[in-house]
């Protein structure tokens, strides 16, 4: 399904959407300019509607993980308050130039999303940040995308038709690269949500001079140094990586224990599981296939390890295993990716060594959940962030969204805008 | 005769509680056979606690180790030695491995037999010669994929008056050459002779598409066939939809939903599944399928998703008796399926893994693409 200017397409109209392209975007870059209250009164009335429980037919009709959770989000986020304050603290309001010579900050222009799907409200939010900042955006869904992206963006056209040439939404594959090239060449910036091959990709595909906005991959872990309130605060660390399922770039992949012991490492895995547990009670996975995937892989090392005669006892790890979570607890210190769905690592790491350790991941780093004692959490927090990361939050809230938020270090409608300065 | 050949040799290939005891025999004597010429296929079953002789009953098949499909990717794990083997054939490697797969001679007669009782069931079997679409590549000394050999393979079951191929090799790669099937279609509709379609259903769906929309409809001769395999889950696990495809194909080509003939096998498990008239896949009476849980690995019962178990006795020359695909499925009890046939039936639900995965199938949607747009 594609959509543009406010019409739905079926996807093998591909070409004769993409023919035309060129002069409709030049012609909106060129009209009236979208004004911030038009873009920030349709979501906020959206996000009414949300709330009044008025697109449930909508709602219901998509299998979205966490939904509650999410569309709770969703209606925050698209109140009039959240978007003005964003605007307000993303953009400038009154820039000062000289008697002679004005300075604005304007559109980017043409904006081409390309949405990951490790969450499904994530085009959305890429697209109203596109719109907050004025532009116009084309938007390549993920090819997990459950159907919700388009359905919703064409709600909120038909409510505020004026951003119906501001709004396209192509289903292109990825492995289709002319049409990829072509949506890239109309762009003035890229923005592109992905792993390392995808930003690759993306390099690759766009001309010097288009600006790439890279939302790259990151891994987020959780480090404890004593507890204010031990029994919550686990509590909320565990709902937070079975919410998640381990698949945001915020999520966390492991817990960092603040020792040197492995036993006190183990101690702490064997305590955490029924908290881990209780949380996939309230969250349970319902992504078959990467639970599988982790289920099979893990069949296949074991089964390998026997062919290469591996003596099992030589194995470091110890698994630590609940009804459908588990523990894996290593002993070395290395930031890395966990198997996901509510299957955590756990490693020691004591202080001294945090600096070296986040060092020599630093592309990859972003958020850290700190639990601690509460005298110590301003100095840990700075030596974390000093280390390369973006946010430092309680163990909970690692992939809240929150007023004031930057992502990956910047203010992304700062990053889909420009500054142009005009001579009278 | 032993075991595997009795096996073989049965003609109700879909009524399997009389053949248990003989299925279990023939799989504890490959099991044994395996063990003792296959180093790592020991080591394997020693590091797991697994004694080939413990199995005596179908129960017992739950224990028996099973493969992943990934091990045969990664190692070549063989039981005879290589000048044993007439055809080595490799899986379509989707992720850019390829599974060296060893058939011994026995195996072939074995699989002969099989094909000979398998494909009458829906009418493929015919002397009446025909023509052919290959909705595949074009046979050619660089490809050794099975999809490429059992797609002219299935070429034999009706003696060929001509074959014309969707992917041609043209210098030095494959390239999609749906015009050529078109005009294909156009001039064979008008002959006496069946015809008949095989291969990738993507490319089937894609041609009778383009037909579609220039309005090109024809009536097939009597007898034709519309047959598939290769890359079907991904296409209908995310594409199309069956009984789309169905109309599609009653539409542009006049050919009954009864004529389209779907068939399904791996590498790793060269069992012929074709489908019955209700188009679902039941299990012959030559392999076994139990649905393992996807965290435990546990088998479940018929109507949970689950990993794919595939078993049968019917290679010797690797040890391929158990493995496990990295699919989803289901398994159904025959009686829900309405045909008439009490096997159960197995439902691919899709690969493993998060969504964005290729198969074959997008490999072809893929060289589609390109080739569509140059």
């Amino acid at each position: 399904m594609i959509l543009a200017n406010g019409i739905l397409y079926d996807t093998k109209e591909q070409n004769k959407v993409l023919d035309g392209l060129k002069d409709k975007l030049t012609a909106t870059l060129t009209g009236a300019p979208l004004e911030r209250e038009t873009v920030v009164s349709a979501f906020d009335s959206l996000g009414k509607d949300l709330a009044a429980g008025k697109l449930n037919d909508l709602i219901d009709s998509i299998d979205l993980d966490g939904k509650d959770y999410y569309l709770d989000m969703m209606g925050n986020m698209m109140s009039r308050k959240f978007l003005e304050d964003k605007i307000a603290l993303e953009l400038y309001s009154d820039l000062k130039g000289s008697d002679r010579i004005k300075t604005k900050q304007i559109p980017l222009g043409v904006i081409f999303h390309i949405a990951a799907g490790n969450m499904d409200v994530l085009p959305i939010v890429s697209i109203a940040e596109g719109l907050l900042a004025g532009n116009i955006n084309i938007l390549k869904l993920p090819q997990a995308d459950s159907g919700l992206t388009i359905k919703a963006l064409k709600i909120l056209i038909d409510r505020e038709p004026r951003l119906k040439d501001h709004i396209y939404v192509f289903d292109t594959p990825s492995s289709d690269i002319a049409t990829m090239q072509k949506l890239a060449d109309l762009s003035d910036g890229i923005s592109v949500w992905g792993g390392d091959e995808a930003v690759k990709a993306v390099r690759q595909m766009s001309r010097p001079g288009t600006r790439l906005i890279e939302w790259g991959h990151k891994l987020g872990f959780a480090y404890i140094s004593g507890f204010e309130d031990k029994e919550n605060e686990l509590k909320s660390l565990a709902e937070h990586i079975m919410l998640t399922k381990q698949l945001l770039c915020s999520s966390c992949q492991v817990i960092y224990i603040d020792t040197d012991k492995y036993e006190d490492v183990i101690a702490f895995a064997e305590e955490f599981i029924s908290y881990l547990e209780n949380a996939a009670l309230k969250y349970p996975v319902t992504e078959l296939g990467g639970v599988a995937e982790l289920t099979l892989r893990r069949y296949a090392e074991r089964i390998d390890r026997h062919i290469s005669s591996e003596d099992p006892s030589t194995d470091n790890d110890k698994i630590i295993r609940g009804q459908s979570t588990s523990i894996t607890v290593k002993k070395d210190s290395k930031l890395e990716l966990s198997y996901m769905y509510g299957n955590v690592i756990v490693k020691p790491l004591p202080s001294d060594n945090i600096a070296s350790v986040l060092r020599d991941s630093k592309e990859y780093l972003q958020t850290a959940g700190l639990i601690c004692e509460s005298d110590k959490r301003e100095s840990l927090s700075e030596l974390i962030y000093r280390c390369g990361l973006e946010r430092v939050t309680r163990a909970g809230h690692m992939s809240e969204f929150f007023k004031g938020e930057a992502h990956d270090g910047e203010y992304p409608l700062a990053r889909y805008s420009r500054f142009v300065n005009i001579e009278y | 005769m032993d075991h595997r050949s009795k096996l073989f040799s049965i003609k109700d290939i879909y009524n399997l509680d009389p053949t248990d005891d003989l299925f279990v025999t023939a799989m504890r004597e490959n099991c044994r056979f395996q063990y003792d010429n296959c180093a790592d296929y020991k080591k394997i079953l020693d590091g797991e606690g697994f004694d080939p002789d413990s199995l005596k009953t179908m129960d017992d098949l739950a224990d028996l180790p099973f493969i992943p499909t990934l091990i045969f990717k990664k190692r070549r794990l063989f039981a005879m030695s290589q000048k044993r083997m007439l055809w080595k054939p490799t899986s379509s490697g989707t992720s850019g491995s390829y599974s060296k797969i060893g058939l011994e001679f026995s195996a072939l007669t074995n699989a002969l037999k099989m094909v000979l009782r398998v494909t009458p069931k829906r009418g493929v079997l015919s002397l009446r010669p025909c023509n052919y679409i290959v909705f595949g590549y074009k046979p050619n000394r660089h490809n050794k994929t099975a999809v490429a050999k059992t797609a002219f393979g299935t070429t034999l079951l009706a003696p060929a008056l001509s074959r014309t191929y969707a992917l041609l090799y043209r210098n030095g790669k494959y390239e999609p050459d749906l015009e050529g099937v078109i005009k294909a279609i156009l001039k064979y509709s008008k002959r006496k002779a069946p015809l008949r379609f095989m291969g990738f259903p993507s490319y089937t769906f894609f041609v009778l598409k383009m037909m579609e929309e220039r309005g090109l409809k024809v009536q097939l001769p009597k007898g034709s066939k519309i047959m598939m395999g290769g890359g079907w889950k991904q296409f209908y696990t995310e594409e199309v939809d069956k009984s789309v495809f169905y109309d599609l194909v009653n539409r542009v080509l006049g050919v009954k939903d009864s004529d389209i003939v779907e068939f399904f096998g791996a590498v790793e498990h060269p069992i012929l599944y074709c489908d019955c008239p209700n188009h679902h896949f039941h299990v012959p009476v030559y392999s076994r399928i139990l649905i393992r849980d996807i965290h435990t690995l546990k088998p479940v019962s018929n109507g949970t998703p689950g990993l794919i178990n595939l078993m049968s006795p019917m290679v010797k020359a690797t040890p391929i008796l158990s493995v496990m695909t990295d699919d989803l499925g289901i398994l159904h009890d025959g009686k829900e399926c309405g045909c008439g046939q009490s096997s159960p039936y197995l439902e691919i639900l899709g690969r493993v893994g998060l969504k964005d995965i290729k198969t074959c199938a997008a490999g072809a949607a893929e060289l589609l693409n390109s080739g569509g747009k140059t």
